[in-house]
């Protein structure tokens, strides 16, 4: 993993979240450069969309801050692009594969105005990274899960975001969909953007991430990936819900 | 009090106690599985049955029951289909059963009139042949929520688990239907199609809005049902309007008092839904 | 061909079959979000709670008040359900039928301390398209050519936010206010409805349409077009059946209510073609 050069996009500066009256996520604190991606691991209910959507403006920061791209996160809501989990949607919905990634650039279309030239191009070169251009027409539920789910990438790639943020989008995807996805947020990450990712997968956190946030409700690590994803904190991370397996192999219970 | 003093006042008292109660039973369980838009398209769909019933010259409640079932059984394979929007099937029926009542009647003379009957209601022309049915009907549905109330609630919350468990979850969601369909054919005649709904639906939701545990809440849903049916008549009366109107608007009070009053008087808030 | 056409020799034929066109066309394309939204019980809530607005307009203003007070009401009510959708104590669908049961109850109140009550009731509820004038026409255009242009404005926002409110909604649209577009486009259709097919009968317009549209089609262009063409031809050949039934057999039928049956046993038709087409694949 090469060392980040880009300028920090995210800062998390001891920030708490809570919903209304009940704090859910204390005290997260660290930094994400342009051309970095984190993965963000925690147990379910540990806050980890939360956080997502805290970074979106959505959720209320009662202590610290989080600043996006140097203003707030309200403000900064143009340039981050957000994908979902690709089960929240409905499969049956009466839109193509092209319409949805099209959706990328209704906000930069602005109100009462068509998509044009470029904003189509900009569709079908970000359907391309994801390597599902011939199903530009297809309907968006005859897609397998993985499929979909970087259909939804291609529609933030589109957007052209310089923070990308993904909710758990490896769950359960097939390994050339797996491939694709992580193909596509390298070029992201390569053309300055930073990602961070939501995900139980502690060797793609490996393989793709260079810092890991490890979550449960409080931030119990944020650091390199290799100094970060050790036994010890792990346990402590997923509360004795990780087993340990010869040394340094660590496996986790959903 | 005026409202005893005549027979007919009297009757329609009786029916508007009984009609209160039934639908209160009823509507907890309404309320707890989000049935009322079914409810309101069974209150329209029943409404041809209630005209060929009166063609063909058949007990009213009888031919809309029979009816009823009918439109229940339609629905519900309807609803069951895979890759169905349940709404929009609901909505079908619902146009289609009322324009198809309103087209018969239309065939007939006194066209106006009779459907004006069904729409508010007609409860100052009741019977005490009616009053019975209404009886028998509040006797049955209440010994048959009694016997599998318990088992409904459970289907009510945690389907998979029944199904797990071994309960024939689908013949009881079917029964529950069912319930519901006979209560709408016999509450309409009373207090009108659209009313109905809300005597079902009204007290039901209020009293949930006191009570987490599912005895109080049907006691207080048949009391509300109940007290409305009163305060809506009394008002029916002193002011000259319809009286299944007074009713509806007398149960949507209490529930509109009933979100004001209970989070206040409970101390806590209110829970956010039931499920 | 003769049989299709010999209604509509007199003006007020001509007139009702405008009305059902217009109607049915716009209706129809509102259907489409509706049944994508699943705003079946929402479009009932609102035909019931323009009611009282209907009567209070006509007890203030006669006829020609009546569509004012219904879009009074048509506001009003969509305000209050968009919010009560939005954030409400008990189960969504019971504060919904509380909402439409009291409303309409307040609309039945007003409508018997009248006198003329059980005409008026049924006017109101199940319309007189064959009573339909030409400012009554007019109407009917221009709100729905409001409607037609509110939703080819908002339309590419409004079918994100149908597809992926997560998504929208991190995207920094306002779910609330599209809601709220969308419902006031509901209640108006409800308003132009009004006179012609009444509040009752105009929730089969609003959702049969669509809902056949989407059993034949799975592209929104085809959902769409089929939509709209299914209420064109309901409109018609309801007109038709329910006067040919009049002339020719003696038979009185609400021609309000034909239109409506014809709609339905068209979407049988589209069940029916879905169905075999499910069977042949």
């Amino acid at each position: 993993m090469s060392e980040p050069t880009g300028p920090v996009l995210l800062r998390f500066d001891h920030a708490s979240l809570a919903y209304g009256r009940a704090r859910v996520v204390e005290d997260v604190h660290g930094s994400v450069h342009g051309g970095e991606a984190v993965a963000l691991i925690g147990p379910n209910g540990a806050g980890k969309s939360t956080l997502l959507r805290a970074v979106l403006g959505l959720v209320d920061v009662v202590s610290g801050r989080i600043e996006v791209l140097g203003s707030t996160p309200a403000r900064a809501r143009r340039d981050v692009a957000y994908v979902p989990q690709v089960d929240t949607l409905d499969a049956q919905f009466p839109v193509s594969v092209g319409q949805v990634v099209l959706m990328g650039r209704y906000r930069d279309v602005g109100w009462l105005r068509r998509p044009g030239v470029r904003d189509r191009a900009l569709a079908d070169d970000a359907l391309e990274a994801v390597g599902l251009a011939e199903r530009k027409d297809d309907r968006f539920g005859t897609l397998s899960g993985g499929q979909r789910q970087r259909v939804l990438l291609a529609r933030a790639i589109a957007q052209q975001p310089r923070l990308l943020l993904l909710d758990e989008p490896f769950n359960g995807v097939d390994a050339v969909s797996q491939q694709a996805l992580l193909a596509a947020l390298r070029r992201l990450q390569d053309d300055g953007a930073a990602v961070v990712v939501s995900t139980h997968d502690l060797a793609l956190a490996h393989l793709a991430c260079d810092e890991v946030c490890l979550l449960n409700k409080h931030q119990v690590a944020f650091g390199p990936t290799e100094a970060t994803l050790t036994p010890e904190l792990l346990r402590a991370a997923y509360g004795g819900q990780a087993l340990e397996l010869a040394g340094d192999s660590v496996i986790v219970a959903r | 009090m005026s409202l005893l003093q005549d027979g007919y006042a009297r009757r329609a008292l009786i029916e508007a106690l009984l009609v209160g109660a039934l639908c209160g039973l009823v509507g907890v369980h309404v309320v707890l599985r989000r049935l009322s838009f079914f409810t309101m398209a069974m209150t329209h769909a029943t409404f041809p049955g209630v005209v060929l019933a009166a063609l063909v010259g058949v007990d009213l409640l009888l031919g809309s029951g029979l009816f009823g079932v009918l439109v229940v059984l339609g629905v519900s394979w309807l609803t069951t289909r895979p890759r169905s929007d349940s709404a929009a099937a609901v909505g079908v029926v619902l146009s289609a059963g009322f324009a198809l009542g309103v087209a018969l009647l239309s065939a007939q003379a006194g066209f106006t009139r009779d459907l004006s009957a069904y729409l508010v209601g007609s409860i100052v022309t009741v019977q005490t042949g009616d009053l019975v049915k209404t009886a028998l009907v509040l006797a049955a549905v209440a010994l048959t929520l009694a016997l599998v109330g318990k088992e409904l609630v459970f289907g009510a919350f945690d389907r998979g688990g029944m199904v797990a468990a071994g309960y024939p979850a689908g013949r009881l969601d079917l029964l529950l239907l069912l319930v519901v369909e006979l209560t709408v054919v016999t509450s309409v005649p009373a207090v009108g199609t659209i009313q109905a709904v809300a005597l079902i639906v009204a007290p039901a939701a209020a009293a949930r809005l006191w009570s987490d545990r599912i005895g109080p809440t049907t006691a207080l849903a048949v009391l509300l049902g109940m007290a409305s049916g009163v305060v809506g008549l009394a008002v029916s009366q002193a002011y000259q309007v319809a009286a299944g109107a007074a009713i509806v608007l007398a149960a949507c009070g209490f529930f509109v008092l009933s979100v004001v009053v209970a989070p206040v008087v409970r101390g806590r808030p209110v829970p956010l839904g039931v499920g | 061909m003769r049989y299709l056409l010999e209604p509509f020799g007199s003006p007020f034929m001509q007139r009702a079959l405008a009305e059902a066109l217009l109607l049915g066309a716009v209706a129809a394309v509102v259907s489409v979000f509706v049944v994508l939204r699943r705003l079946s019980f929402v479009a009932d809530v609102l035909t019931h709670t323009v009611f009282p607005g209907v009567v209070i307009g006509f007890v203030v203003a006669g006829t020609s008040g009546i569509v004012w007070g219904a879009s009074v009401f048509a506001v009003l009510s969509t305000v209050l359900i968009t919010v009560l959708a939005g954030r409400s104590r008990v189960t969504e669908d019971a504060s919904m039928a509380i909402v439409l049961t009291g409303f309409f109850a307040v609309g039945v109140v007003l409508v018997s301390r009248q006198t003329s009550f059980t005409s008026d009731l049924t006017a109101f509820l199940f319309g007189r398209i064959l009573t339909v004038d030409r400012q009554q026409l007019v109407v009917t255009a221009v709100i729905g050519a409001a409607v037609l242009l509110l939703l080819g404005l908002l339309g590419k926002e409004l079918l994100f936010r149908a597809f992926d409110p997560a998504g929208a909604e991190a995207r920094g649209y306002r779910v609330l206010a599209l809601d709220l577009v969308l419902n006031l486009v509901v209640a108006l259709v409800v308003v132009a409805a009004v006179r012609a097919v009444g509040t009752v009968l105009v929730i089969a317009l609003l959702v049969v349409p669509g809902a056949a549209g989407r059993l034949l089609s799975d592209r929104l262009a085809g959902i769409t077009l089929i939509a709209v063409g299914t209420a064109l031809l309901a409109g018609w050949l309801g007109l038709v059946a329910s006067w040919q039934a009049s002339v020719n057999h003696g038979l009185r039928l609400a021609s309000g209510a034909t239109v409506v049956l014809v709609l339905v046993l068209l979407y049988g038709v589209a069940a029916a073609i879905a169905t075999a087409r499910k069977v042949r694949a």
